[in-house]
């Protein structure tokens, strides 16, 4: 599947044999208890740090309140602690299979090759689904938190929707790594990729044309509050210009014109 | 005991509705449904049905209680024949106080209406309310200062008035309630004439000199000028005006060529 990668594991598996040849038997043994001890410490050492620096990046903050961190609290740990204790634990099993190796127990060197090969992918994978979890939840948090005003049940399908696009590209990374066919699935991401783009700038051409018109307008102030102005039949006193739409007042009925229609049909400013 | 009790149970015989003042949310559970109960408050923390929000932080008891009733009856939750008992927070940080009072007691001083049926957004008229009652406190610079704010109704008001001088405000995009923004307002307070306000709350201009029609507008006798053609600019338009008295210091709404509320910044 990789050929460029098969050959690189028989050249870092050269660093036992060499110890091997360099040392008694005895001493190979000796060697590879100190290298799980190094292993131990080492690993150790990594849990503290990638603990402090995700607590220092204020990553323990920034998950508060996710379902996966309250799933893991439950159980009487943290998100920060399970990623630091992953790390550590690739340290340990890396260490492990070297000290093996050294040690020469038995001959499990095509099992060991092929377990060598995945692990880091396994470990990317873990990571992967930890953080499409966390990032997904938060997503559908903040999603929430902002249409907090609007009151409408239909508007909580949005973070739904966010959250399980998170899920399914994190997936989606996690089976990539551990070399499942994803073919599938990636043609569907892109489908509903797509869908989404096409769909949303379908919905928002108005939206888009009436922003791009406001612009012009509020930088340049062809007319301002106060003004008595025409746009097609409607005549008034302009109350208020915002970035999509223009208020026109007249004999109490308020005409509020999208600003790309001021741009289509030019204005007329009423002097008098 | 007996006495104390009986005493309670006359006082809340007969009441047709209760209104709690920002009660805490284990409160609020632990009351039962009947008689109905309203939530006044600046924010509706408990999710109850019934709410009535509160602009201002009124500390006058009575102040909270008219606006919390006036609300109530405009918003149909309570009717006008009904005793309502109200409970609320007046010294400490908990519920202390409990008034009985019949809603058809008030007579309509309009405070609920100045926020809520104004052009303007409630929240752009309690924005100019709180640069008001700050310039109020501080004055510029120490010594005490006038100011008058038109909200709402710019296009109108932009016509009933005309230029001092050139417009600070012109070309510009400041909405009251930015921080940056109360600083420039008590910068330019020093300048004569008003301040016109989009219902949004753009700053529409300054050294506005206003020239209502101020024929028969009716003000309390011994306010000044500067009240007199705040009166007259909101019986003019749809407008309200907010005005700092430089004289007493009080701060004033006007609505409808009506003085509406008057507030003194030291409370606040």
């Amino acid at each position: 599947m990789y050929p460029g990668q098969l050959q690189t594991v028989p050249a870092q598996l050269d660093v036992p044999a060499l110890i091997r040849e360099l040392f008694s038997e005895k001493g190979a043994v000796a060697i590879a208890i100190i290298v799980l001890f190094l292993g131990a410490l080492v690993g150790y050492l990594v849990w503290r740090g990638t603990r402090r620096f995700l607590i220092s990046q204020g990553v323990d903050d920034a998950v508060e309140g996710t379902l996966f961190e309250r799933t893991v609290n439950n159980v009487g740990l943290s998100t920060v602690g399970i990623l630091s204790q992953l790390m550590a634990l690739a340290v340990y099993i890396l260490s492990v299979i070297v000290a093996i190796n050294v040690a020469r127990i038995g001959n499990p060197q095509f099992f060991w090759m092929r377990f060598v090969e995945l692990l880091p992918r396994l470990f990317i994978a873990a990571l992967a689904i930890i953080l499409g979890l966390v990032v997904g939840d938060k997503a559908e948090l903040v999603v929430n938190e902002r249409l907090k005003s609007v009151k409408l049940p239909e508007a909580s399908l949005l973070a739904e929707v966010v959250k399980y696009s998170i899920y399914y590209i994190a997936t989606l990374v996690a089976l990539g790594q551990l070399g499942v066919a994803t073919a599938a699935l990636l043609i569907l991401l892109a489908v509903y990729a797509f869908g989404l783009v096409f769909l949303s700038g379908l919905a928002l051409k108005d939206l888009l044309a009436a922003g791009a018109a406001g612009m012009y307008l509020l930088l340049t102030q062809p007319y301002s509050i106060g003004d008595e102005v025409k746009i097609d039949e409607t005549r008034g006193i302009v109350q208020e210009i915002n970035v999509f739409v223009t208020h026109v007042e007249s004999d109490g009925e308020e005409y509020i014109i999208p600003n790309q229609r001021v741009f289509k049909s030019g204005i007329v400013r009423i002097r008098s | 005991m007996s006495g104390l009790e009986d005493f309670l149970d006359q006082f809340a015989d007969g009441v047709d509705g209760v209104c709690l003042f920002s009660p805490s949310s284990s409160m609020f559970e632990s009351y039962d449904a009947e008689p109905p109960v309203v939530v006044v408050g600046p924010e509706n923390t408990v999710g109850a049905d019934s709410f009535v929000e509160l602009p201002l932080d009124f500390s006058n008891p009575t102040e909270r209680v008219r606006f919390g009733i006036e609300g109530a009856v405009q918003q149909g939750l309570v009717d006008e024949e009904m005793t309502v008992l109200c409970a609320l927070k007046s010294f400490g940080d908990d519920i202390d106080t409990v008034m009985r009072v019949r809603a058809a007691e008030f007579t309509r001083s309009g405070v609920y209406d100045l926020f809520v049926n104004s052009r303007a957004e409630p929240a752009v008229i309690r924005n100019v309310l709180e640069v008001s009652v700050e310039l109020g406190k501080k004055g510029q610079k120490g010594k005490p200062v006038g100011a008058l704010f038109v909200v709402g109704d710019a296009g109108k008001v932009m016509n009933k008035s005309r230029p001092l001088s050139y417009n600070p405000f012109e070309k510009s995009h400041v909405h009251v309630g930015d921080p940056i923004v109360n600083v420039m307002l008590k910068e330019f307070s020093r300048l004569d004439g008003a301040f016109v306000i989009s219902d949004s709350g753009k700053i529409v201009s300054a050294y506005r000199y206003l020239e209502p029609a101020a024929q028969g507008v009716d003000i309390p006798k011994g306010l000044g000028t500067r009240h007199m053609a705040a009166a007259g600019i909101t019986r003019d338009t749809n407008a309200i005006a907010i005005v700092l008295s430089e004289s007493d210091g009080l701060v004033r709404a006007f609505k409808g060529g009506e003085l509406i509320l008057e507030l003194d910044p030291e409370d606040y």
